[in-house]
């Protein structure tokens, strides 16, 4: 079985964490995600292997973008009311402090979906949400075919 | 005038490479410096995968990757000092899939330098560079200079 053939509507804590186990880098950096008051929190637990920066003990950069852009993936997928597998058109990612042997947190906000494609936008933090680690925005491409209309972009229920 | 021949070039992001936890982990390694270009070559694993149908590697393998290719790719720049460069914004446009079972290497090269920034762009692509998987567009800080006076008498001394 993979991804593709658990992603269904009514998206809990549970069914996040086969989501994970079915995406073997997800799993390989230690990713989690539980679903709290209508929302996805995602934590990327520390783990001396995710070090970029071994002499202040820094997450490697690239590792909190993965962590980021996997996060947003999982996101579109959960908001979905008909989910498919979306795919990555592009990620920008600026960096506002590094990250450090701790855990960080993501939140992700569809900022728009359209026919075709649907911006995320992403927060990662570590010590407080309202001092990020790093922000970033993602497109992905999520065929037209496969999606009821849907208009709301909220972070609320669907 | 160069700062750094070829050959010291290769050496530091040699050393620089093989001393960061995670991608040494991952067997990241450094394939060649030709002038202002490096080239990191990231081996196909399975713990890499973001698609199991396909066995295609994750776009955040790919991440870790570009980062670490541009950021290492400041140090062979040959206007500006050597430094340390911590990235302040990355944007990766996913060209096509990355195909199962095959090792991914990934380019780089700085393309204008300033006294305080750098900016950088580079591509991972697997059998050809004309058919790129990835492109990365970067900017790099400079925080401090990178001590060479290990490094440059050491290697000058070599034929």
């Amino acid at each position: 079985m993979t991804l593709e053939d658990i992603i269904h509507d009514d998206c809990d804590s549970a069914l996040l964490k086969l989501w994970i186990a079915k995406v073997p880098y997800a799993t390989f950096l230690g990713i989690q995600a539980v679903v709290c008051q209508n929302d996805i929190l995602f934590t990327l637990p520390a783990d001396k292997n995710l070090i970029g920066n071994p002499s202040i003990e820094a997450l490697h950069g690239g590792v909190v973008g993965a962590f980021m852009e996997q996060s947003a993936a999982f996101h579109v997928i959960a908001k979905m009311e008909r989910p498919v597998l979306p795919k990555t058109i592009n990620f920008s990612l600026d960096y506002l402090r590094p990250a450090h042997l701790r855990d960080t947190y993501a939140e992700c906000l569809l900022t728009r979906q359209g026919r075709f494609i649907t911006n995320v936008t992403i927060i990662a933090w570590q010590e407080h949400k309202n001092k990020p680690n790093a922000i970033a925005r993602a497109h992905f491409l999520t065929p037209e075919t496969e999606r009821k209309e849907s208009t709301n972009a909220t972070m609320g229920p669907k | 005038m160069p700062i750094l021949n070829n050959d010291q070039k290769y050496n530091l992001v040699k050393i620089m490479n093989d001393h960061i936890p995670h991608t040494a982990l991952l067997g990241v390694q450094l394939e060649c410096v030709e002038k202002e270009e490096l080239t990191l070559r990231l081996p196909y694993q399975e713990v890499l995968v973001g698609d199991t149908a396909t066995g295609a590697l994750h776009g955040g393998a790919l991440t870790v990757l570009l980062d670490q290719t541009l950021g290492m790719a400041t140090v062979c720049c040959d206007t500006a000092k050597p430094s340390i460069t911590p990235t302040l914004d990355l944007r990766i446009d996913h060209l096509s899939v990355a195909p199962a079972g095959m090792d991914i290497l990934a380019c780089a090269k700085v393309y204008k330098s300033t006294r305080k920034i750098l900016f950088v762009e580079g591509f991972a692509y697997c059998e050809s560079k004309d058919k790129p998987i990835a492109k990365a567009t970067g900017s790099f800080v400079r925080v401090g200079d990178v001590d060479l006076s290990w490094l440059v008498p050491s290697t000058q001394q070599e034929p």
